[in-house]
């Protein structure tokens, strides 16, 4: 879509964490498919993302880096948790994420990222653009955002008729061959590379708009009442206070070796996540 | 099911071949049901099977089904047409003999017919039965094409169709123009007439009515009067277009032009746009302006005006996004200084300081990305110059049981 003459900027789609890691599937699309054409991520639901928006609870931070500032995050959403990162070519975003606590609230518009481990396993990540410190309305105005592009996206799975998977060669070529895809043919090419489960993405978004009910409703009846293990996003910040004071105090002061920053994440829910340290590195 | 076997039968007899329902279902039943094959594959799948089974060789692709058009949504697909020929354009190419509209009670779209299928000419205003003709798309709209394999049936009753636009035009401000493909009438005031720069267009320029001006395209064939600049019109039926950010009207064929008595007068209404700032961009901040055009200096120098003392001003140049669409907006010193909050003085102390403008815009960045805006002000050219700006108000229980609502539906 972006042209030469007329450069136009990718749309940031909005997608729950737990889509973002369902995702397997990215392509390079354009006129030709040069190594300059843009690269996209297709989600379960059709999201053709170059660029996410995505706003959570920065739970963990870290520099995972050797000799230049190498910061990864983990920012977890109703649904799940989605990790960035960000070195030095994202100078700014890199140099934020240093110096944020967590957790925070944060906003984040990054590129995906797709790697494979040796064993197979598929890991999607964010390269960080931006990262900026957010209150917790615009993460509830990001749930609500994020529920509502879902949704529309599952409608549009709706209309894909499944038939189309095993038409004649002519249906596959030219869903493959147009530059720009329209939200059909991305809903269309979903279906047929992950067999989505509507239903599946829908509880999901019942999920996080049910979380997002139960945290206003907690807000409204005073923040004490708040249980500590549901989401740490609301979790009372007397309980980070001596981390953060360590971190506000000496950030920079020994940059922690790789093995160290890893035995330093508190709870990574699954070995794959760790395995990432090497993903962005080179991009 | 019974529905799948009688369609299958149906076209058993076609081929003259009998074949128990039972055999056709308990095939189908292990298609569909044990393998999870989809039901038009399957019927596809069972029906070959029988015509192989009794000697007759299946056509390739001839399993076209009777639709309706509006039941088109993919391309590439094999099916049977009863519909009225509602309007025959130039062929543009030499492989094309026929081309144009077809439509039925459910819809229109265009249709293609090749010189190389060798078929006889269809008449407009009459209609026929096409069958085995092959969808297609371009750009989300749906076409079909009838080649080789494809043949025409004269109808003796005619097919009622709808008339040659499928989506009703609608009397439109031209503020609301914010999406392509769309069938509009106008009210407006022809502001500015440009040259043409193609044969194929036969006027193009400005006009605007009480809420914006739009740039419009008359194509040659549309065969339409002329417009006069100053003069209003009402013009029907005209498609709007997108290029870049950017809307536009193009008077085709089926489109009118009336002259209208009144005057209309050509204002601006405020475009309104709702998104996450996701991006504050090079040249936002605290600036230099030449003393003599306003414009915004690139390390001191004026693209007009050379080497000038600058004036300094805080504006920002960001970007929202909604998910679907971006939209730059510029922010003015005033709006800046209020949603920031920080006064020019301030930022020309804080540059001063840290000896770099940059940080100014590092204030803004930290202020603004990641949250959500919605803006109002007068759309200039990819930009909406934001007259107001606000955050968008927090998200209520009530706007989550709305939504949660809708979710169950879906």
């Amino acid at each position: 879509m972006a042209g030469l003459a007329g450069f136009s900027r990718e749309v940031a789609k909005r997608v729950f964490a737990e889509e973002l890691k369902s995702s397997n599937y990215s392509f390079r699309d354009g006129q030709d498919q040069n190594q300059y054409a843009p690269s996209y991520l297709l989600t379960p639901t059709g999201a053709k993302c170059n660029r996410v928006f995505v706003v959570g609870t920065l739970t963990e931070k870290d520099d995972i880096g050797g000799d230049t500032e190498y910061w990864r995050g983990r920012v977890v959403d109703p649904t799940d948790s989605i990790l960035i990162y960000a070195g030095q070519y994202q100078p700014e975003a890199a140099q934020i994420l240093a110096s944020m606590d967590a957790p925070s609230f944060v906003a984040v518009v990054g590129k995906p990222n797709l790697y494979q481990t040796d064993d197979g396993n598929i890991i999607i990540s964010l390269r960080a653009e931006s990262i900026q410190k957010v209150d917790e309305a615009t993460r509830n105005q990001w749930i609500m955002d994020t529920a509502k592009r879902t949704l529309e996206r599952l409608d549009e799975m709706k209309n894909v008729k499944p038939a189309a998977l095993s038409n004649d060669f002519a249906t596959a070529d030219s869903v493959s061959s147009a530059p720009a895809s329209t939200v059909a043919q991305d809903a269309e090419r979903a279906v047929q590379h992950y067999h989505t489960d509507i239903d599946h993405f829908r509880q999901m978004v019942l999920r996080a708009l049910s979380s997002l009910k139960a945290d206003l409703s907690k807000a409204v009846s005073g923040p004490m009442a708040m249980p500590l293990d549901k989401n740490p996003a609301e979790m009372d910040e007397k309980s980070f206070v001596k981390g953060a004071s360590d971190e506000a105090t000496a950030p920079k002061k020994s940059k922690p070796k790789k093995s160290e920053s890893l035995s330093a994440w508190p709870e990574a829910e699954s070995g794959d996540d760790v395995e990432t340290i090497n993903i962005g590195k080179k991009s | 099911m019974k529905e799948l076997v009688d369609q299958i039968q149906a076209r058993l007899r076609d081929q003259k071949v009998t074949v128990e329902d039972v055999d056709i279902e308990s095939r189908l039943k292990k298609l569909i049901l044990d393998f999870r094959v989809s039901e038009s594959e399957a019927r596809r799948s069972v029906l070959n099977y029988f015509l192989k089974e009794h000697g007759i060789i299946p056509q390739a692709r001839v399993s076209s089904e009777k639709v309706k058009v509006g039941e088109i949504k993919e391309a590439g697909r094999w099916v049977d047409l009863e519909v009225k020929v509602l309007d025959l354009w130039e062929p543009a190419s030499a492989a094309i003999s026929q081309t144009g509209l077809v439509g039925d009670s459910t819809g229109s779209m265009k249709f293609v017919k090749w010189v190389k299928s060798d078929l006889p000419n269809i008449e407009l205003g009459k209609s026929y039965l096409l069958k085995r003709v092959v969808t297609d798309e371009f750009q989300g709209r749906y076409s079909v094409k009838l080649n080789r394999t494809s043949q025409i049936e004269p109808l003796d009753r005619d097919v009622e169709a709808k008339p040659a636009v499928s989506k009703a035009a609608q009397l439109t401000q031209v503020v609301e123009i914010n999406e392509p493909g769309l069938w509009v009438d106008l009210r407006v005031k022809v502001s500015q007439l440009w040259e043409a720069n193609s044969e194929s267009i036969s006027q193009s320029g400005l006009v605007g009515d009480e809420t914006g001006t739009i740039k419009f395209v008359k194509w040659a064939k549309a065969d339409l009067p002329e417009l006069v600049e100053g003069k209003s019109y009402s013009l029907k039926n005209l498609v709007t277009d997108e290029f870049q950010g950017r809307f536009s009207v193009k008077l085709n064929r089926t489109s009118q032009i009336e002259p209208l008595d009144v005057d209309i007068e050509i204002g601006s209404v405020a475009a309104e746009f709702s998104g996450a700032l996701v991006d504050v961009q090079k040249g936002s901040g605290l600036i230099k302006r030449c003393p003599v055009c306003k414009r915004s200096l690139a390390k001191g120098v004026c693209s007009d005006h050379g080497k000038v003392d600058g004036t300094y001003d805080l504006r920002i140049k960001a970007v929202l996004d909604n998910g679907h669409r971006v939209q730059d907006v510029l922010i003015n010193r005033e709006t800046t200084e209020r949603l920031v909050d920080l006064t020019l003085d301030e930022a020309k102390q804080m540059a001063m300081e840290a000896l770099d403008h940059e940080i100014v815009r590092s204030v803004i960045e930290g202020k603004l990305v990641g949250r959500y805006y919605s803006v109002t002000g007068p759309r200039v050219d990819r930009y909406i110059l934001v007259e107001s700006i606000s955050e968008l108000a927090p998200v209520l229980t009530s706007d989550v049981d709305g939504l949660l609502a809708s979710a169950e539906v879906v």
